[in-house]
């Protein structure tokens, strides 16, 4: 039998509760203050002038690396709006900048993080576009895909075992279905009925690879089933989308209903990384395609359609967001790089004596 | 003979091999019409077509893994990993599969594959784009292990590797994937496996290293020189098997000698040549052995450079065992 949660029934084509032209189509009351539509909005923007400033500061020689996350923001969006931030624990990976600033990370410490200065909490220890927040339970992010979800599956089973009432959320990439880790953790969540929800931004390339070369399944979704989990397809362009279905697999996890398995179809607009030219691999009329409905767009129409957002708020918007920026890149520079001696901090509790060794002979 | 780079040798090799043996194919993520991400199998897909030159889906254990089973059923494949870094998903594959098919079987199957991993630190990638794993695969009897320096030991070793009828793990320095250029042999060229090349011939001191360490290494040596010390410089090639006889006969003649290695140094490859040195020629030593290796600690991203065994680290230990 399929499984469901109770607000949707498995969708045959990608759930979508506002249409392209900015109109609620959905079955059900949108039941949101204005106050977080408009905050929600704020975040979409944020996390592209942010993505806008990152890839700046790759190409002046001020990082090593950047993931552009334009694309995605809908679905970093609608993911932490579903979630209880600071509460309930997030297992991102490394194309998640819009959804750690949803959530609360500091934007200083992003760029921190970026710069590798000492205002990254995480010392500066990895590649940029790996964030993590112990204070917000931000699971700081590691490079080798789909390795963070049995980790996530873990936590979600203490969280059951603890009686914590928290949930856990994890994201990946559609290429990330295919490695070992993911089935490990969906089935072992399966069993257990751990409270997860698994997050795929299915954004139809890992690097080169189109999906079709990645799977053989029909959607990302339908491998929820072989695990005895929900599975939904969401138009992940559709911010708002994103939040119904994730807040409803949330509460579904957190009632104790087990795991669930949501797909947010996404595409982003940059290539793979600072280190990738993707115009050998995708057609740039596809590219183009989909920005077309960007869902920065469909949401500023959505709310100007109900008379909250006009021009000239947007104007304000990214004036005072671009200030805001440069004042958190400014505060991240002015921490100072990160010292020589930290690398042989923390690779285990207190350093050890082989290590103070090493440490003498820089 | 051509100029060129480390990457580009790689090229031309797996295009050498793959015109040469309808058996070889290349498999791995992105390989395909992107080339792979450092661009090794660039214009390959366009050669060979996609059976040949196989984009998998984005898993080490399915890459390693159907290698085992395609060398085993008669192919001769050579695998990408994209960093040497993401081998863990794979390392199940290579460390009971591959390594021990023909044990297992009292020789009945094997594996005749590579396994390449662009490994190495210096290009500012944190720990999951810059570990040196080699010792998980030399403390792997049934895996051979090459890490060359250069791009014309590139084509000699990668052409040995392919045709072997072992499983093969060809380390490659990504930082010197496109450093330098130099002459490569255009036709067939085979270096056998377990072979030392003497970078540099001297008697006050002996450096040994491999991979992307034997770059720092010859410029240490380049700054002894100039303070008149001459150092006689190995670079190992391969790890497993590696060059004893040349080791031996080097260290036994100059007395002294100095173990680089951009791996951390506990049970690091280099320790298992000072502990042969030990056992077979302690009386011929003038100083104990030193090393100079990568710290004990993960990978980092901010002091990137400060890891790596640099030249000066490399230096000091030279006057240590000058001065012992
Ligand atoms: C285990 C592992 N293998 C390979 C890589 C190299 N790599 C980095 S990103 C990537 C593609 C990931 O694609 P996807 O999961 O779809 O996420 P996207 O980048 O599209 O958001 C690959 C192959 C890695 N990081 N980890
Ligand atoms: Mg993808």
């Amino acid at each position: 039998m399929i499984q469901e949660t109770h607000l949707f029934k498995p969708f045959d084509k990608p759930l979508s509760l506002v249409t392209d032209a900015g109109v609620w189509n959905a079955p059900f009351e949108l039941d949101l203050p204005d106050e977080t539509l408009l905050n929600m909005y704020r975040d979409l923007v944020l996390s592209r002038l942010l993505d806008e400033q990152l890839g700046k500061l790759q190409r002046l020689g001020k990082t090593s690396f950047v993931a552009p996350n334009a694309g995605h923001e809908g679905a970093h969006v609608g993911v932490a709006y579903a979630l209880r931030a600071g509460f309930d624990w997030l297992f991102p990976y490394y194309r998640d900048h819009g959804l750690v600033l949803a959530l609360g990370v500091p934007l200083r410490e992003v760029f921190g993080q970026t710069l590798a200065t000492r205002a990254d909490p995480n010392k500066g220890r990895q590649m940029p576009a790996h964030p993590g927040s112990g204070a917000l339970n931000v699971f700081t992010a590691a490079s080798p895909i789909a390795s963070h979800l049995p980790p996530a599956v873990g936590a979600a089973l203490s969280m059951k075992l603890r009686g914590t009432g928290q949930v856990a959320v994890a994201t990946f990439g559609e290429g990330a279905t295919s490695e070992g880790d993911f089935h490990a953790a969906m089935n072992f969540a399966g069993v257990q009925g751990a409270p997860i929800v698994f997050v795929c931004e299915n954004n139809g390339y890992a690097i080169s690879v189109a999906l079709r070369k990645q799977s053989g399944s029909e959607t990302i979704a339908a491998k929820a089933y072989a695990y005895g989990m929900p599975g939904y397809t969401v138009d992940g362009m559709d911010a708002l989308a994103c939040y119904y279905v994730m807040q409803d697999a949330v509460a579904h996890a957190r009632e104790g209903r087990g795991p669930v398995l949501v797909e947010l179809l996404v595409y982003r607009y940059g290539a793979h990384s600072s280190a990738d030219d993707d115009s050998a691999y995708r057609p740039r009329e596809e590219v183009a395609a989909w920005r077309r409905r960007d869902p920065l767009g469909r949401f500023r129409r959505f709310l100007e359609a109900r008379g909250l957002w006009e021009e000239v708020q947007e104007r304000g918007l990214r004036d005072e967001l671009g200030r805001t920026l440069s004042a958190a890149l400014a505060e991240a520079e002015a921490a100072g790089s990160v010292p020589t001696e930290w690398l042989f901090d923390d690779v285990y509790a207190e350093v050890p004596d082989t290590l103070l060794e090493q440490r003498e002979s820089l | 003979m051509a100029q060129l780079n480390f990457v580009q040798a790689i090229t031309h090799t797996l295009d050498f091999e793959m015109a040469r043996d309808p058996r070889v194919v290349l498999l791995g993520e992105d390989v395909g019409k992107r080339g792979g991400v450092f661009l090794a199998s660039q214009g390959l897909f366009d050669r060979y077509g996609p059976d040949r030159v196989i984009d998998t889906p984005l898993s080490e254990a399915a890459i390693v893994g159907a290698a085992v089973g395609m060398a085993a059923h008669g192919l001769r494949p050579v695998a990408e990993v994209q960093f040497s870094d993401y081998i863990y998903p794979g390392f199940d594959q290579l460390v009971s599969q591959a390594a021990k098919l023909r044990y297992r079987s009292g020789g009945q199957f094997f594996a005749p594959m590579v396994v390449r991993l662009p490994a190495g630190g210096g290009v500012k990638g944190g720990h999951h784009h810059s570990q040196n794993p080699e010792t998980h695969f030399v403390h792997t009897p049934g895996l051979k292990v090459v890490y060359p320096s250069s791009p014309a030991d590139a084509k000699g070793l990668l052409t040995t590797a392919i045709r072997d009828d072992d499983p093969v793990v060809f380390m490659e320095p990504k930082r010197l994937y496109r450093a330098f250029k130099e002459e490569v042999p255009d036709g067939e060229y085979a270096v056998p496996l377990g072979q030392a090349r003497v970078r540099l011939e001297g008697d006050d001191v002996v450096l040994i290293s491999y991979g992307g360490s034997v770059a720092e290494t010859l410029m240490a040596a380049g700054a002894l020189s100039e303070q008149g010390v001459s150092a006689h410089v190995l670079d190992l090639r391969s790890l497993l098997p590696w060059d004893k006889g040349a080791v031996l006969e080097a260290v036994a003649r100059v007395g002294r000698v100095v173990l680089v290695s951009e791996a951390p140094k506990t049970a690091g490859f280099v320790s298992e040549i000072a502990a042969t040195i030990s056992e077979e020629i302690l009386d011929t030593l003038l100083a104990p052995p030193a090393r100079v290796t990568g710290f004990d600690t993960p990978y980092p991203y901010a002091q990137d450079r400060a890891y790596l065994p640099g030249v000066n680290r490399i230096l000091r230990a030279v006057q240590g065992v000058l001065n012992y």
